[in-house]
């Protein structure tokens, strides 16, 4: 069963480069979001194993997400992928229950470097 | 700024996929420049999603108004050049200079080191925004040294519509907020319509590689 994974970013362009460094060999089904509120409309319809969640975002951001989760009881794997490098906001989102931090712009080595960190792929 | 050469046929204005890509390079750019000035004061910087614009000679007062909003504020320009050329207008607002100043850890907070203060916040955020911004693409650019633009001045007049020499402008807008401090700092970078178009090829270049 492949693992589902939600892309959220307000940036098509992003989201393009982050589906483009995601391993060529991860059995995965990738489904995108454009902000906090499509993000979690897509984590309530549906399974969501993996999100790479983008911190600065119109109408919803990502540490609104991921207040949301956790008062929902996260059950997903988060990794915030964001430009936004500061010392306080990596450790802001890793207090909120993300499991990883990608600095942007990503890399398709950093990001499988942090997937094998955690036993998402080998 | 200095007059431009516009040469007949080149595209002045960028595509929704070239201003998409500008947006994420100019993040990527920012978040290098807050984290620098989150360093520096020891303070969490909210950073706000750029915003870019093209805008056209006679809206160009009336714009940068809009962006940094009615009150009175300081402004520093800051010019590059090389393989890009534009300049940038930083906006400082919502606190006097002292305040900055004590951020900053200068104690004689006098005209003179307030204004000193601005050039040098300025210089950094310019260098590390911009700067991000031309590594991103592969581009070698420079910077000229920061210079006081106006003092306690209305946004409207900070560039009267008649000493704008160029027919329209690429804005790029970042603002930096300060979590605990009513302060803000807006970068605003200007392009003439020649290098909007050099700016477009050079992001094709970039969305080419994706």
């Amino acid at each position: 069963m492949p693992v589902s994974v939600l892309v959220v970013d307000d940036s098509p362009i992003a989201r393009k480069m982050l589906i483009k460094a995601l391993p060529p060999d991860w059995d995965i089904e990738i489904t995108q979001a454009a902000n906090g509120i499509e993000a979690l409309a897509a984590y309530r319809a549906g399974r969501v194993d993996v999100m790479f969640l983008d911190l600065t975002m119109p109408d919803m951001d990502g540490y609104q997400v991921l207040e949301t989760l956790r008062k929902e009881d996260l059950n997903c794997l988060v990794i915030v992928v964001s430009a936004d490098v500061q010392e306080k906001a990596q450790e802001r989102v890793l207090a909120m229950g993300a499991i990883a931090f990608i600095r942007k712009p990503i890399t398709a080595e950093g990001l499988r470097d942090v997937l094998k960190q955690y036993g998402i792929v080998v | 700024m200095s007059e431009e050469t516009e040469s007949v046929g080149t595209n002045t204005t960028l595509s929704d996929d070239q201003r998409d890509a500008l947006q994420e390079i100019a993040n990527i750019g920012m978040g290098q420049a807050g984290s620098s000035i989150a360093r520096i004061w020891g303070e969490f910087v909210r950073l706000s999603i750029p915003r870019i614009a093209n805008v056209e000679r006679q809206d160009i007062p009336a714009v940068l108004q809009q962006l940094v909003g009615e009150k009175n504020i300081l402004a520093v320009r800051q010019a590059f050049h090389g393989q890009l050329r534009g300049e940038v207008i930083i906006v400082f607002s919502g606190g006097p200079p002292s305040e900055l100043a004590e951020l900053m850890g200068y104690d004689d907070t006098d005209r003179i080191e307030e204004l000193e203060l601005l050039l040098d916040v300025s210089n950094i955020l310019v260098g590390a925004c911009l700067g991000g911004v031309a590594s991103t693409l592969g581009v070698d650019i420079g910077f000229s040294a920061p210079s006081i633009m106006g003092i306690d001045i209305s946004p409207r007049d900070l560039i009267p519509a008649d000493e704008i020499l160029h027919s329209r402008a690429l804005f790029i807008e970042v603002c930096f907020t300060l979590e605990q401090r009513s302060f803000a700092c807006h970068l605003v970078v200007m392009m003439p319509a020649g290098e909007i178009a050099r700016l477009g090829k050079e992001l094709d270049r970039f969305l080419e590689t994706l």
